[in-house]
């Protein structure tokens, strides 16, 4: 049975927050149920955002999704 | 005065072709950032490498897409580019829009941004290249709310949907190419301006087999007008052709030598379908491809039937992995029609996007899951009998393969029963 979006929504930035790689891919988010549809996952990650739980990374070509504390920030990094 | 010196930038500015180098320099009289994109040029050229950081955290609060993050690597020689980020704006469908339209855009960019623009992207879209983050907020404002524009989609997003010019002024679409592109640009608002995707997702709409969008070759959904009858002939004004009354390919083609229609066109055609006989133009419709070289060669005398739709073709995108591909045929003819608001064309997106999200791998396009996959799986999926215009090359592998729903009673079997029969 597929999670509420409560569960699923503590499960994404549980996965977001232990993942090894700061930054993941929606389809990095597809584990945190078997039962829910891609779609619905993709929409929950994307209400995460719009709570400011959640941040997008774009390369321009590629969208990722990191909390705010782990996110690669180009402004703040240190130059190469 | 140039505020770096830039030999290798300057080089470009003597061929005789136009040079961005030039209009930068002249637009760095004005916006003085101008001059730090050629010094940071420049500066690439010299270390064979680029300088541009790779992508950012830039965007507009609730949308995940339309703003593409570019920060320099070395901001503090060149400060006037350590942001520059580029905004891409939803065109209006086939580029229509007025000289007004334009000039507010150029100066909401003049106020917000460097004043540089590409017109357009390879996407359709306006883009508005180089601001800094803080400028971000305010101009997405007076975009939306003065100008009544939005932004384009980038990223893992639905990109902006492109169309040719269509039936607004082209005799040959056959479909309102402009219709169909600004209904699923409004229908899946969410899908542009949000992540939806493994990667990226390309709807072109094409009026004609001519494709001006070039949809075969950019997109992951190409819908390309076609018909399903004869192409109507008006063999008087075949004559006027042969005669010289008219010019062939709407004049653009060499006046070398007069106009022979057995040389100019029916030598040219693909599956030589067409001949001459009887001082009448006959063409055998079985065998045309639809290429549109006879039709664009006599326009006045050649257009397409009546029975009039689309093509639908899946899986074209640029190199990354594995090279350019062009799109595979997957649906050979569909109505398109805004009477059912395009129900039937919708149906068929969101079979494909329900499949791939979950089959695509992370930076895959749909074209290279199918490649993956296999176009068997994906027919299979897209529930399409396979045709022969779906075979590229004839088959090499002798073996058949026989699905178990395929065979008559399926492939279960008893292994002790069978050996006893066939024992030796």
């Amino acid at each position: 049975m597929a999670l509420s979006v409560d569960e699923l929504k503590a499960a994404i930035i549980e996965k977001a927050t232990k993942a090894p790689k700061p930054q993941l891919y929606i389809k990095d988010f597809y584990a945190c149920d078997a039962d829910s549809k891609p779609r619905v996952i993709k929409n929950v990650a994307n209400d995460l955002v719009k709570e400011g739980k959640l941040m997008f990374w774009s390369s321009g070509s590629t969208t990722m999704y990191a909390l705010p504390s782990r996110i690669k920030n180009e402004e703040t990094r240190p130059q190469d | 005065m140039p505020k770096h010196d830039t030999p290798l930038m300057d080089e470009l500015e003597k061929g005789p072709w136009p040079s961005f180098v030039t209009d930068l320099k002249r637009q760095a009289e004005t916006k003085p950032e101008c001059w730090d994109i050629l010094g940071q040029m420049e500066l690439s050229f010299k270390d064979r490498i680029t300088h541009w950081k790779h992508g950012g955290i830039v965007g507009v609060f609730g949308y995940g897409g339309g703003i593409v993050g570019r920060y320099s690597d070395s901001p503090k020689q060149f400060p006037g580019v350590a942001h520059f980020h580029t905004v891409r704006l939803n065109q209006p469908s086939s580029k229509f829009y007025s000289s007004a339209k334009l000039r507010d855009i150029c100066n909401l960019w003049e106020k917000y941004g460097s004043g540089m623009t590409n017109m357009h992207g390879s996407t359709g879209d306006l883009v508005l290249l180089g601001t800094r983050t803080e400028n971000l907020e305010p101009l997405f404002y007076d975009l939306t709310h003065d100008l009544k524009q939005d932004l384009g989609g980038s990223g893992s997003n639905l990109r902006t949907p492109a169309c040719c010019i269509g039936s607004a002024r082209c005799e040959w679409s056959c479909y309102d190419t402009a219709s169909i592109c600004h209904h699923l640009t409004m229908h899946y608002q969410d899908e542009i301006h949000r992540p939806a995707f493994p990667y990226k997702f390309k709807f072109k709409f094409s009026g004609c087999p001519n494709d001006c969008v070039a949809s075969i070759a950019r997109s992951d959904f190409a819908l390309i007008g076609t018909w399903k009858d004869d192409i109507r002939i008006d063999q008087d004004a075949v004559q006027g052709y042969i005669k010289g009354d008219y010019k062939p390919n709407g004049g653009a083609r060499a006046k070398s030598k007069p106009f022979d229609i057995d040389e100019d066109v029916l030598a040219l055609c693909p599956t030589a379908c067409m001949r001459m006989k009887d001082n009448k133009l006959q063409i055998d419709n079985k065998n045309c491809t639809r290429c549109m070289f006879c039709l664009n060669m006599m326009p006045r005398a050649l257009r397409p039937g009546v029975i009039k739709g689309a093509s639908i073709l899946c899986g074209a995108k640029a190199p990354i992995l594995d090279g350019a591909q062009l799109a595979t045929l997957i649906i050979p003819f569909v109505e398109v029609t805004a009477d059912n608001e395009y129900e039937n064309i919708i149906e068929v997106i969101e079979s494909i996007w329900d499949w791939w999200m979950e089959a695509g791998k992370n930076r895959e396009r749909l074209g290279e899951t199918m490649q993956r996959l296999g176009l068997p799986t994906f027919l299979k999926v897209m529930d399409v009998t396979p045709i022969p215009q779906h075979i590229k090359i004839p088959r090499e592998n002798p073996y058949v393969f026989w699905t178990d729903e395929e065979v008559p009673g399926g492939f279960e079997r008893d292994i002790r029963e069978f050996r006893k029969k066939h024992a030796q």
